[in-house]
């Protein structure tokens, strides 16, 4: 038993040091820069303010990017679906949670829990859509559909009263153990475990059986399916798994910023997932993770910055999108595995003069080696 | 064509002119018999159909040779708008102040619609040389590059021109006039915009079939490695494809412009509705295209004259999309496709 512990911790020991580092993380930063992870005491109320609180913030922000690109490379790198329609999961589970709290009189802590279950009973069913949709339509045709299927509910909220329309509405009250603006701590360690428990059940579903059959249905759906699979419900279950991560990503953010708008179920919250999963390696347990945690410090930092050449002043938050697509391009050109492929394969050709004996090594790079 | 084809085509096109002349009737009930509000309705969706014609075309043709589905089409449409806009009026800022150079307005506005269409076309060719060509083995990555394009280009056109939309203020002749049919005034420009849109659809049917390029595009369409095997350099004929394809959705960006004004929403816009009508038409068939803009406008246009007002208010604007989720569903291949 012991032994089975200490070979858990062997292999998995970075993951568990990043996991034991983001616990203590809001109280690194509030001991480092001298102010309290709970927040400033201004008279009898507690603000939320301070720059352990700011960094706080941040990693919420940046774990609620990372479930989605997980949730994103799921069906996208894992499963070899294309699918444009990412931000209908996240707006359904946002826009649920807002509407249950907001508009109507059932009490805090009950409209949650059913803005929740309603939230992720809508991605599930969309999911569903989406799925026996992939029955009959592949590749351009299935990312066209599934964009077409966000873009109707983009369009249609747009318009919605009972919504707002565009303007959305913000969420007013909340259950204090959960409210960012009465602890940012607790709400910190709401989104940490969620993160932490999608990337854990993502592994395990990826080294699972199940996972074995959609790496097969990415690398070769039609063999798949002649060897004997039912490709049809490992694909669907692929999406609903991500349909949910998706949802409740949209749920944490929702919360965060307590508003809600049509722009939760823009295109933006395709592309980002689909460039961060990209930037960080297709197919890969941490690139997607990397991808995020990358794109979005970078975005959250130069949002405020200003570069000054000669005497012109350019905001940075102004160059973002330019900067977005230009990485995306040259990512794309040029390392269409990402950062965690390309390392990967850098480190194999690194070490293939010791690695001729390994088993995976073609005959090809043998007589190289020879 | 063979006898097969051609019943299935004819199956296609009679269900094309029932459905079609159910709207008409449609209108038609909805206007109470008068003609004037019936004209409007008509007017209107020929209208819109032209101007997803213009997106659309090039979308069709780029797809029918290269398999390319090319996501930035909306923002070449977009693009062509603000070029237009920009090179029309004085104001604000922009790139360039032509109102000195050519000072008559019309004329001032053929020159505004070249430079649209030498940009969109100088865009295109950059976009397929630099970036597409070495993703042609990769059909995911194109789809991730120019939706990557896309985004970046919309993000120029914020840059230069900033996200305050534009509404065209510029008054020139054809914008201007009004005729009268059964009682009712009608916008010359909206017929100048309906001739535009049959007049290329002529255009490029005649450069598909009757010239030597249109010969060995449709070729290329049928089976690009033969083409290139008879020693024809069927990359050169990608590049000019796809140059055309952008060129014509630029120019389709600025001959809307006066109407719709240039705005950042414009590109997604029009290009989900653009894909849902090259979908519709069917993958890679020119005359579907045309057949299905006319369609998906006058679907359009019925749908606002009967419901707006309504508690369905929201409907004619995902009509198009709509239509796209159903097509696909239902017959994936479009009214006129080929089985793929």
């Amino acid at each position: 038993m012991s032994s089975k512990l200490a070979l858990t911790l062997r292999t998995n020991w970075l993951p568990a040091l990043i996991l034991i580092a983001l616990i203590v993380f809001p109280h690194l930063v509030g001991w480092l820069t001298d102010s309290s992870p709970f927040g400033m005491q201004r008279g009898a109320r507690v603000v939320m303010t301070g720059r352990s609180v700011y960094w706080q913030s941040v990693a919420i922000e940046v774990f609620i990017f990372c479930i989605l690109a997980m949730s994103y490379n799921l069906v996208f790198g894992f499963s070899g679906v294309v699918t444009f329609g990412h931000a209908l999961f996240f707006g359904a589970g946002g826009y649920s949670v807002a509407i249950l709290l907001e508009r109507t009189d059932l009490h805090d802590g009950q409209a949650l829990l059913i803005g929740i279950l309603l939230g992720l009973g809508l991605c599930a069913l969309f999911a569903l859509i989406m799925g026996f949709a992939s029955l009959r339509l592949r590749g351009v045709y299935f990312a066209i559909f599934t964009l077409a299927l966000a873009e109707m509910a983009f369009i249609y909220t747009n318009g919605w009263a009972f919504v707002d329309g565009e303007t959305g509405f913000s969420i007013s009250t909340l259950p204090d153990w959960i409210n960012p603006t009465v602890s940012r701590l607790n709400y910190y360690y709401v989104s940490l475990a969620l993160f932490a428990f999608s990337f854990l059940a993502i592994r395990r579903l990826i080294y699972s059986p199940t996972g074995a059959v959609l790496l097969a249905i990415r690398e070769n759906e039609d063999r798949a399916q002649s060897i004997g699979y039912a490709t049809f419900s490992y694909k669907l279950f692929a999406i609903l798994v991500s349909a949910l991560m998706a949802g409740s990503a949209g749920i944490l953010l929702a919360l965060l910023n307590k508003t809600v708008s049509p722009a939760l179920l823009g295109v933006g919250y395709t592309l980002e997932p689909l460039l961060m999963t990209i930037i960080g390696g297709i197919g890969t347990f941490s690139g997607p993770i990397i991808g995020a945690v990358g794109l979005h410090l970078l975005n959250s930092q130069l949002r405020d910055s200003v570069i000054t050449i000669g005497s012109t002043e350019i905001a940075m938050a102004d160059l973002w999108g330019i900067i977005l697509g230009g990485i995306f391009i040259v990512v794309v050109l040029i390392f269409p595995q990402g950062i965690v492929g390309t390392w990967a394969r850098w480190r194999a050709r690194r070490s293939r003069p010791q690695a001729a004996d390994q088993p995976g090594v073609t005959a090809a790079q043998e007589s190289q080696i020879a | 064509m063979n006898l097969q084809t051609l019943l299935k085509n004819n199956a296609s096109v009679s269900a094309m002119i029932v459905i079609i002349t159910a709207l008409l009737a449609i209108a038609l009930i909805d206007a109470g018999g008068d003609l004037g509000s019936f004209g409007i309705t008509l007017l209107s969706g020929l209208f819109q159909a032209m101007l997803l014609f213009l997106v659309a075309s090039g979308l069709s043709i780029i797809f029918g040779l290269m398999d390319v589905l090319n996501l930035a089409q909306g923002a070449f449409f977009m693009i062509g708008a603000y070029i237009a806009y920009d090179l029309q009026h004085a104001e604000p800022g922009g790139l360039f102040d032509l109102t000195t150079v050519v000072p008559d307005p019309n004329l001032r506005f053929v020159v505004a619609l070249m430079g649209a269409v030498a940009v969109g076309g100088a865009l295109g060719v950059a976009l397929e040389r630099g970036l597409l060509r070495p993703l042609y083995a990769r059909p995911v990555f194109q789809l991730v590059m120019t939706f990557g394009v896309s985004l970046v280009l919309t993000e120029i056109i914020k840059f230069i021109w900033d996200t305050t939309p534009y509404s065209w203020t510029e008054t020139f002749g054809v914008r201007q006039g009004t005729f009268t049919l059964f009682d009712q005034s009608f916008s010359t420009y909206r017929l100048f915009i309906v001739g535009m849109g049959f007049a290329l659809i002529a255009a490029i049917a005649l450069l598909l079939r009757r010239t030597r390029i249109g010969i060995i595009i449709r070729a290329g369409v049928e089976d690009s490695e033969m083409v290139e095997a008879l020693g024809i350099n069927v990359r050169a004929v990608f590049t000019l494809v796809f140059t055309l394809g952008c060129a014509v959705a630029a120019l389709g960006g600025g001959v809307a412009a006066p109407f719709l004004g240039a705005s950042i929403q414009l590109g997604n816009l029009y290009l989900l509705q653009a894909i849902a009508v090259v979908v519709l038409g069917g993958m890679g068939s020119y005359e579907g295209t045309a057949a299905a803009a006319i369609l998906v406008g006058l679907a359009r246009s019925v749908a606002e004259a009967t419901m707006i007002g309504t508690s369905f208010a929201f409907v004619p604007s995902i009509t198009p999309i709509l239509l796209l989720i159903l097509v696909l569903l239902v017959r994936p291949s479009g009214l006129f496709g080929s089985a793929r």
